[in-house]
């Protein structure tokens, strides 16, 4: 009872810190400190919660009808993210974008920025169909009015109407659930289903569950609005779009899945297929971006691919009655989930720093900037051997989860789906590695590029704090996750009911040698470095300082003449789907002058569906006539109606009988 | 036999709504028709219903006082030409009220009624009263003429209202009300503004707002 009313008032806070910042005048201070202690109160509550303590409800009424709010380890496991990353976010925002900007609007972006982070607490303690897609909607809009926020650049404009569209789509499918679902329940109150009756209609709410929230998730064929969207929104709300928002759809999976009363066996399969897919394709495409926020926003595809990969796992794990397969893919996707959560906000904080820097979202131009930028780039560095699962980070644990659990997996005798998912897995990894090398060698390393990258320098220490926090807790996580053992066990027991406790018992003992081996090589590498920098070290000359990065000796020309991030990625060619590219021949001894160049087109989105939907949209113009103008067409339009319905109604009784 | 009548005459002015060529007339038809309708509640013998008493003497002051008065007052203002205007002619409008009369009867005859209604003729009046306001909505030109289909068009929703009159809420018949004279009024106020922008009621002017 206390929890779930320390959440709600969470959500309360955060609500009236967005109220005030819309005020014509903001109470900055008191609107962040409302924002603040509202992730403080759900952070706590969430914890107690994991900690041991026990589900705790909420029932009251909604015009009449019952309603349910309720705070359990898998709302928690969501909370906990989202307060993290929702409150770091409010800090960030503050000098990132100050209330008074000559561009977009600083209250207009606080007032929506409060109210999703209230809307998505609402809906993670949602117990209740109505409510659920009140809060669904209301975190849907304002991420609309959110990636809109430079709504004065058309490609923004365009990049917030295809992502309304998109949600809008998965809200239609989600409410199809949410009646069919208060069919099979008796009610808008979500609760447990203890036996199967027709599988027609829960293999129904299970689609509409997969499509519906698949578009949130940025599943295979519904992600196309993902890219755009995040790249155009402002970093600190990229951060939280990306670390929570998406995981919402993941969050909608698991929860409605563990109110049916069983998952058929194939359809884990097929979603572990899908998650590898997107994996995949996620990260392929990540490889072929210039421009990084787009960069970050595909890895955010590939590792939503990877937590599906587990939630599959999962579900063939329940389909088959096999708690170790349950453990490991619900445990491997929440904890993920958590890891991407760290370090996907730190990485696209640290792409708001170098945008608020330098101004440009091309990494073409930049360059050098660990130099210019020390402090980001080494708060940042974490987040990049994260992302591509090296140890001792904390992605690097989550993703050897789902390793254990497909091998088990393979083992049982489920094999095409985890063979595809090990493959995909290692190569989603391994390409996730270049894209990242690409992504810090091409901004941090090497010398600037081009002017802007000349003066740039570390943004201000309240932007560095959280970028900090996320660095640390990376590390923190990646070397202290034995402790985290007892809480996933917890959640797991939520997203499919009946689970005993196994991850505790099986992996402590592996995650306490991996621990060891980690911390080991950490405090060699801290040796290693203290050698390097012992003071006889630096006794080279020191004309040798001034030479620019990768100079090689050609000193002058080297900027231009260095490795770009285009030609790094170009040997993983044939894994980037959307890449096209102009090469001129080249002809004779001598040839003239001549220039190549690439560019990019988002396959699903930008090749197939485009045209189509214009096509469409043109042929839809046709209907145009039927609005003419005259008031008294409509009128009449009206009264054919009218007289249609009356028609039918006396005609009804003839022709059926 | 006193609500027949007043029923029968609701019918006889629908025909001459569509009819009559002269703005005047039609809004005289229109007031007439509303105020027999103020009165219809009485001769139904509801008068020991307080609040359909208070009902009964709202509508006929609103409908035979205060939209008259609001009528004239646009009248006066927009120097209106006498004539209706009509994009149908008067003949086949009337033919077409007829249809819609004859429509209305075959259609309320199919209709399952509330078991002890007595007035079998309020159900195809109200809808060939509502068809009538329907017509007029959409084959006069001027826009005060619209506002007299609309009057007609509301007097058919009050006529089926009387079917419900004693299990409807007072709230709801107060509503319609209340609806009706500031969808006047506010009608009153754009036609002016229509004649301020384009020096002439005519709703075809309209069609250049469109974008």
């Amino acid at each position: 009872m206390l929890d779930v009313a320390l959440v709600l008032a969470s959500s309360g806070c955060w609500f009236a810190g967005a109220l005030l910042s819309a005020s014509s005048r903001p109470p900055e201070r008191l609107a962040t400190g409302l924002g603040l202690l509202g992730s403080l109160l759900a952070l706590g509550a969430s914890i107690h919660l994991l900690l041991g303590g026990s589900a705790s409800g909420l029932t009251f009424r909604v015009w009449g009808l019952p309603a349910r709010l309720e705070l359990d380890a898998l709302s928690a496991a969501f909370l906990l993210p989202l307060h993290l990353v929702g409150g770091l976010g409010l800090i960030y925002g503050q000098r990132y974008w100050p209330v008074q900007t000559p561009w977009g609007s600083g209250r207009f972006l606080r007032f929506f920025y409060g109210l999703l982070v209230a809307a998505m607490t609402l809906l993670f303690i949602a117990r209740h169909g109505l409510v659920f897609l009140v809060a669904w909607e209301l975190m849907a809009v304002s991420a609309f009015f959110l990636v809109g926020t430079e709504h004065e650049r058309p490609e923004v404009r365009r990049a917030s109407w295809v992502y309304l569209a998109c949600t809008h789509t998965g809200t239609l499918l989600l409410t199809a659930m949410v009646i069919l679902m208060a069919q099979r329940m008796g009610g808008l109150t979500w609760i447990a289903l203890p036996v199967s009756t027709s599988p027609l209609f829960e293999g129904g709410i299970l689609v509409l569950a997969l499509a519906g929230f698949g578009f949130k998730a940025g599943v295979l064929p519904l992600h196309f609005w993902l890219p755009s969207a995040h790249a155009s929104a402002p970093s600190h709300v990229s951060a939280i779009l990306s670390a929570v928002m998406l995981k919402t759809g993941i969050y909608g999976l698991l929860r409605v899945s563990s109110l049916l009363p069983g998952i058929p066996r194939g359809v884990g399969g097929a979603l572990l297929a899908l998650g590898a897919l997107t994996a995949v394709y996620g990260v392929g495409n990540a490889l072929a971006q210039r421009d990084y926020k787009r960069l970050l926003a595909y890895s955010s595809i590939e590792n939503l691919g990877i937590i599906l990969m587990g939630v599959g796992l999962g579900w063939t794990g329940r389909a088959t009655h096999d708690p170790w397969l349950m453990a490991l893919g619900f445990g491997g996707a929440l904890f993920h989930i958590w890891n991407h959560s760290l370090f996907k906000s730190l990485l696209f904080y640290g792409a708001g720093a170098v945008l608020h820097a330098t101004g440009t979202r091309d990494m073409e131009a930049l360059g050098g900037l660990a130099r210019r930028m020390p402090r980001t780039a080494l708060v940042i560095f974490p987040a990049v051997l994260a992302v591509t699962a090296l140890p001792p980070f904390n992605a690097f644990l989550s993703e050897w989860f789902l390793y254990r659990g497909l091998f088990s997996s393979l083992a049982r005798g489920y094999p095409w789906s985890a063979a595809l998912g090990l493959v995909a897995l290692a190569l989603a990894g391994g390409l996730a590695a270049v894209a990242f090398a690409r992504f810090f060698g091409t901004l941090f390393l090497g010398s600037p590029r081009s002017e802007v990258a000349e003066h740039a320098h570390d943004p201000a220490f309240s932007m560095l704090l959280p970028m900090a926090i996320l660095a640390g807790l990376c590390l923190a996580v990646g070397l202290g996750s034995f402790l985290l053992l007892p809480l996933l066990d917890r959640v797991v027991a939520v997203a499919a009911p009946g689970a005993p406790a196994l991850l505790d018992r099986g992996l402590r003992t592996d995650l306490h040698l991996l621990a060891g081996v980690e911390l080991g090589l950490l405090v060699l590498v801290g040796a290693g470095i203290a050698w390097l920098r012992r003071p006889e070290g630096v006794v080279a000359d020191s004309a040798q300082e001034d030479l620019p990065t990768w100079g090689c000796g050609y000193a002058t020309t080297a900027a231009r003449a260095q490795y770009t991030g285009s030609s790094f990625a170009d040997a993983w060619a044939p894994v980037q789907p959307g890449l096209r590219r102009r090469m001129p021949h080249l002809r004779g001894l001598f040839p003239g002058g001549a220039s190549f160049r690439q560019a990019f087109r988002e396959p699903i989105g930008e090749v197939f569906l485009a045209p189509r939907v214009a096509r469409l949209a043109e042929r839809l113009l046709r209907f145009r006539r039927l609005q003419p103008g005259h008031l008294s067409v409509y009128l009449l339009y009206v009264l054919l109606t009218l007289l249609a319905v009356f028609l039918w109604m006396l005609l009804r009784t003839r022709l059926l009988g | 036999m006193m609500p027949d009548l007043l029923i029968a005459l609701t019918m006889l002015s629908n025909f001459s709504l569509v009819a009559t060529s002269r703005v005047s007339k039609a809004i005289q038809f229109a007031v007439f028709q509303g105020v027999l309708l103020g009165l219809m509640p009485l001769a139904m013998g509801l008068g020991r219903h307080f609040h359909i008493v208070l009902l009964a003497i709202a509508a006929v002051t609103v409908k035979g006082w205060l939209i008259p008065f609001l009528f004239r007052r646009a009248l006066k203002q927009v120097h209106i030409q006498r004539e209706v205007d009509p994009y149908i002619g008067y003949t086949v409008s009337l033919m077409l009220c007829a249809l819609g009369t004859g429509l209305s009867l075959v259609l309320a005859h199919n209709l399952p009624l509330k078991p002890g209604t007595e007035y079998t003729l309020l159900v195809p009046a109200s809808l060939a009263t509502l068809f009538t306001g329907f017509l007029l909505l959409v084959s006069r030109r001027k826009a005060l003429t619209q506002v007299v289909g609309y009057l007609v068009l509301e007097n058919g929703i009050y006529l089926f209202g009387l079917l419900l009159v004693e299990d409807m809420p007072a709230l709801v018949e107060a509503g319609i009300l209340l609806d009706l004279f500031v969808g006047i009024f506010v009608m009153g106020i754009v036609i002016n503004h229509i004649r301020v922008a384009f020096d002439s009621t005519d709703t075809r002017h309209l069609a250049e707002l469109k974008d």
